[in-house]
């Protein structure tokens, strides 16, 4: 090796590690930044509390406000007679540290007073308040923005509005913010019950479901068994869930397409599992007898272990049908969140409902689909009672049949969004149950005033909110 | 195959006429225009169908028969019979 390619193989060596150290660091910014302590004098907590958490505190005292230390050859009964005077009480004493005593003001006064009354006594070397150290729930506004290397991202203004294309910036989910903490994960599965998913789709491929070799092909008493090794179509009861139309891939793309592969799009999450299943056909319609199939389909799955936790549903009617509703439950009886569109047909479904995004059970969230603008999109049904939330809804990129994208409006596509923020939660939360998983999702809105008298939560979906 | 507008209204007339057991040269071709429905079943779906909630772009087709006014809906996919005595009809 001459001279020269000594040097240029020492600098590049140089760069790796560079590299490899500033990836580190990162990391372990990244780290200590999501689990950041908090620290809070011991007396601030006491006052901040509730009167069910002073209620506790009597019945088990003995929280030290301060510490102070006592110089050497203070007797015991000189601090007796201190704590006597003060109205304290010796809560601890530190024995590796002697003199050093953890007091409890049994009068809550306020603790820099009562420092500093302490500091005036000439048997007192120190006293500080005693402080609190915990984890601190993180605060969303504060998440560093993630951003994917995806070369359309900058057309999904529903993750990240800038205010592209006339739009209102910030009208978004914050999902760079979400993806700070979690961009998903293939331990979660999502089922698509729709019109079936392109799977083999490059955007797509890597994140779809195939039946784990561990798993028995489905079988049903009366369909007889089924190679499900793609997921399922229950419109002929064959094993391909292929899709004609388009509009499931849409939707699948838009909860999961790979985020960060530097191609098309990202979905809400970047990883995850989708399974497809088809009742709809070319034409984007479909039964409900063949709905109901579908959802059989994912409680019989789930039973045999797959982690499927969550059903999206871009689709319904106005016809009511108890045996779908019954489906439903049941899923919501084997831990599988529901997620419906509202419907597109501008009216209110608290006087006039779509089903099934208006069937009362637990797992059901109705979704509202909005603007780029934060506005309740045209054609979005409302409802305060029946519709949950709201998320965008209107010009949403996302996959389509054949390798290609195509941009596609109605609360079909807002419901996959709502659909991929449940299972952002389910990857930082493996062991939440649909009844947390609801709670969180309609308690994870931006409030907007438009929206108040239109969905129940009055808000839009924010994905950063439901992973802090 | 995807259907085409000439290709819908022409359904629409054939099916039309079907119903009426009228000549086809007795439909009227009233108005064809596009427009984008609710849904995938073009806001009218048949009892006991469920169809994507997307905007789905395509054709309103109105004939004239008899002194009466008939509404299709049509897309790439399909032509739809809306409200025909009270019902919808995927044709």
């Amino acid at each position: 090796m001459n001279r020269n390619n000594f040097l240029i193989h020492l600098a590049l060596a140089v760069v790796l590690i560079l590299i490899a150290a500033f990836a580190g660091q990162l990391n372990r910014w990244r780290h200590e930044w999501k689990h950041r302590v908090h620290i809070m004098p011991i007396a601030e907590k006491k006052r901040a509390s509730t009167a069910e958490e002073i209620a506790l505190a009597e019945n088990h005292p003995g929280r030290a406000e301060l510490l102070v230390k006592f110089k050497s050859g203070t007797s015991a009964g000189a601090i007796d007679k201190i704590m006597e005077q003060f109205h304290d009480r010796v809560e601890d004493r530190i024995e590796s540290d002697p003199g050093l005593e953890a007091i409890d003001d049994l009068d809550d006064a306020n603790v820099d007073a009562t420092v500093a009354k302490y500091n005036t006594l000439p048997e007192v070397e120190y006293a500080e308040p005693n402080y609190e150290i915990e984890q601190d729930a993180v605060d969303s506004s504060s998440f560093v923005p993630v951003l994917p290397h995806d070369p359309r991202f900058t057309d999904q203004w529903a993750l990240a509005n800038s205010g592209q294309r006339g739009g209102k910036e910030g009208a978004d989910i914050s999902a760079t913010r979400a993806w700070a903490v979690t961009t998903g994960s293939d331990k979660v599965v999502v089922a698509v019950l729709d019109s079936g998913v392109d799977y083999t789709h490059e955007d797509l491929a890597p994140n779809m479901w195939t039946r784990p070799a561990s798993l028995g092909p489905y079988h049903d008493n009366e369909l007889g068994t089924i190679d499900d090794t793609n997921g399922f179509n229950a419109i002929d009861n064959a094993s391909d869930p292929m899709d004609e139309n388009g509009h499931g891939t849409h939707c699948a793309g838009i909860i999961g397409a790979e985020g960060s592969n530097d191609i098309g799009i990202s979905g809400v999450n970047w990883k995850v599992q989708i399974m497809p299943l088809k009742f709809m056909n070319a034409g984007g319609f479909g039964t409900t007898k063949d709905a109901i199939e579908a959802i059989n389909y994912v409680i019989d799955r789930k039973k045999a272990g797959v982690n499927v936790r969550i059903i999206s549903a871009s689709w319904g009617s106005t016809q009511k049908s108890r045996a779908l509703e019954e489906v439903i439950r049941k899923a919501y009886e084997s831990d599988i969140l529901f997620v419906a569109a509202s419907g597109n047909a501008s009216t209110n479904n608290d006087r006039n409902p779509h089903f099934p995004s208006s069937y009362n059970v637990p797992n059901v969230i109705s979704v509202a689909a909005l603007d780029r603008n934060d506005q309740l999109a045209k054609f979005s049904n409302f409802g305060v009672k029946s519709v949950a939330i709201a998320a965008p809804g209107v010009d949403i990129l996302s996959t389509w049949l054949g390798n290609e994208y195509e941009e596609k409006s109605g609360t079909s596509m807002a419901t996959p969004v709502v659909a991929g923020v449940a299972a952002l939660i389910v990857s930082e939360n493996p062991r939440i149950s649909v009844d947390q998983l609801r709670k969180r999702l309609l308690d994870s809105v931006d409030p907007l005033p438009q929206l108040k008298d239109k969905v129940t939560t009055g808000g839009r979906i924010n994905a950063a909110k439901a992973v802090e | 195959m995807a259907i085409s507008k000439a290709d819908a209204i022409e359904k629409a007339r054939k099916d039309l006429a079907q119903r009426l057991n009228v000549d086809a040269s007795a439909i009227k071709e009233q108005s064809v225009e596009d427009d984008d429905f609710p849904d995938m079943a073009l806001g009218a779906a048949e009892d006991d169908e469920m169809s994507g909630q997307m905007i789905t772009s395509g054709w309103r087709i109105r004939l004239g028969a008899n002194g009466q006014n008939y509404e299709y809906r049509a897309d790439k996919n399909q032509v739809r019979l809306v409200g025909f005595r009270g019902k919808n009809y995927r044709v």
